[in-house]
């Protein structure tokens, strides 16, 4: 029993630092601001600023103008200015991304380097969360089960007592 | 084969399953979650392909294992047998619940959508209510000889479900994606390949150690039944 679990604290630890890494790695890197956000408290630096583009708002850029839009979430909209190219064309109105760029305190618009579609990272978490930490728990308990069904048929003689009848 | 020298090789060799599925999934966890890209149309959700196919691949894998031991079980009409069935059928009824829980998460982002009446999903969980159709009947019958009799004709009969699910999706037309890997070819780009290959092989030998470590549970907790008095019969001691 002792073994069983020292290994899964082992295995808990190991998964668990990770599990950590790469929480911190997903705020400092991946996680995304909200237009309201941004609109009432300002922000510094490189941001990605997940939001709605507003209907009506959309203008695509022509001859080396940049594509201009109202990018919407959580009750506030913010101009977004994105001077990169649309490749193929997938931008749209009512579509959800996800603005890679900087804010502009002064002109109060977001200008954006890049473009992303929304990640959707809760639904990736989501079916992580509720496939491996139930096979993790199935699997420990089978484990202690077994070892401990072990320790009391040993301790039962169940073989000794039951061929000796 | 005696049951005890069975239960000894499983108890010998389990360990190693272990380690390899151990290693197999962290590093598919590692290359899907990490070094993988994103898919063009998809973009991040397509990483929640690497746990949900490994699982519904296991799941089919778990249900051809319950088949051919009811088979087994009815030609020898060996307990342990019965045990192993009765492993791998739980094993089965956890993995295709994390198969239809997972492609359930996947399905809101990309079809909008939780569940559909598609031919493959319907398909799966066709074979979820076999599975608890056979754990119900196990538990309903408690004469030993019978409860593992009808339970392998009823695994049995459910195994026609297998190769509705695998070839409903070209079969019908369906919603569900097409089969990704098959022998018309690779249709994946390489990067996705490699975890993907990853996951659905470490799923699958973790499976078959669980399925060890589960046959092992089921056979000892007879044995503690056989010691206080009841099914003696049954147990090989």
């Amino acid at each position: 029993m002792k073994r069983l679990y020292i290994r899964w604290t082992v295995l808990v630890l190991i998964f668990g630092s990770i599990t950590c890494l790469g929480i911190l790695r997903y705020d400092r890197e991946v996680k995304t601001v909200s237009p309201a956000k941004v609109s009432s408290e300002g922000a510094k630096g490189e941001l990605r600023l997940l939001g709605m583009i507003e209907a009506g708002s959309f203008v695509r850029g022509v001859e080396g103008k940049p594509t201009r839009f109202m990018l919407s979430g959580e009750g506030a909209k913010v101009a977004v200015v994105f001077s990169g190219k649309d490749e193929d064309e997938s931008l749209r109105e009512l579509k959800t991304i996800v603005a890679l760029g900087k804010w502009e305190t002064e002109r109060k618009q977001f200008d954006a380097s890049e473009l992303a579609l929304d990640p959707n990272y809760g639904f990736v978490t989501s079916a992580y969360v509720f496939s491996l930490i139930p096979l993790a728990f199935f699997l420990f308990y089978m484990e202690r089960r077994v070892s401990l069904l072990y320790v009391m048929i040993k301790e039962e003689k169940v073989y000794q007592s039951e061929t000796q009848a | 084969m005696t049951a005890t020298r069975f239960i000894g090789i499983l108890r010998k060799y389990e360990k190693w399953f272990g380690i390899v599925a151990l290693i197999l999934i962290s590093a598919g966890l590692y290359t899907g979650l990490v070094t993988s890209s994103a898919d063009y149309f998809q973009g991040e959700v397509v990483r929640i392909m690497y746990v949900h196919v490994p699982f519904a691949q296991t799941a089919m894998l778990a249900y051809s294992t319950l088949f051919f031991c009811s088979i087994w079980y009815l030609w020898k009409r060996d307990a342990i047998v019965d045990n192993a069935c009765h492993a791998a059928a739980g094993l089965a009824l956890f993995f295709t619940a994390g198969g239809l829980i997972t492609g359930a998460i996947w399905g809101k982002p990309t079809w909008n959508a939780w569940w559909v009446w598609d031919p493959r999903l319907t398909s799966f969980a066709i074979m979820f209510l076999t599975l608890v159709g056979y754990l119900m009947l196990r538990t309903f019958l408690d004469d030993v000889e019978k409860r593992a009799t009808f339970a392998a004709i009823l695994a049995i009969i459910g195994f026609i479900d297998l190769p509705i699910i695998h070839f409903s999706v070209e079969w019908w037309r369906s919603l569900h994606q097409p089969l990704s890997v098959s022998t018309r070819g690779v249709s994946i780009a390489p990067d996705m390949l490699v975890p993907f290959a990853l996951m659905s092989f470490g799923v699958g030998i973790l499976f078959t150690y669980m399925l060890m470590v589960r046959t092992q549970l089921l056979y000892l907790e007879h044995l503690l039944e056989a010691k206080q008095g009841r099914f003696l019969s049954e147990a090989e001691l």
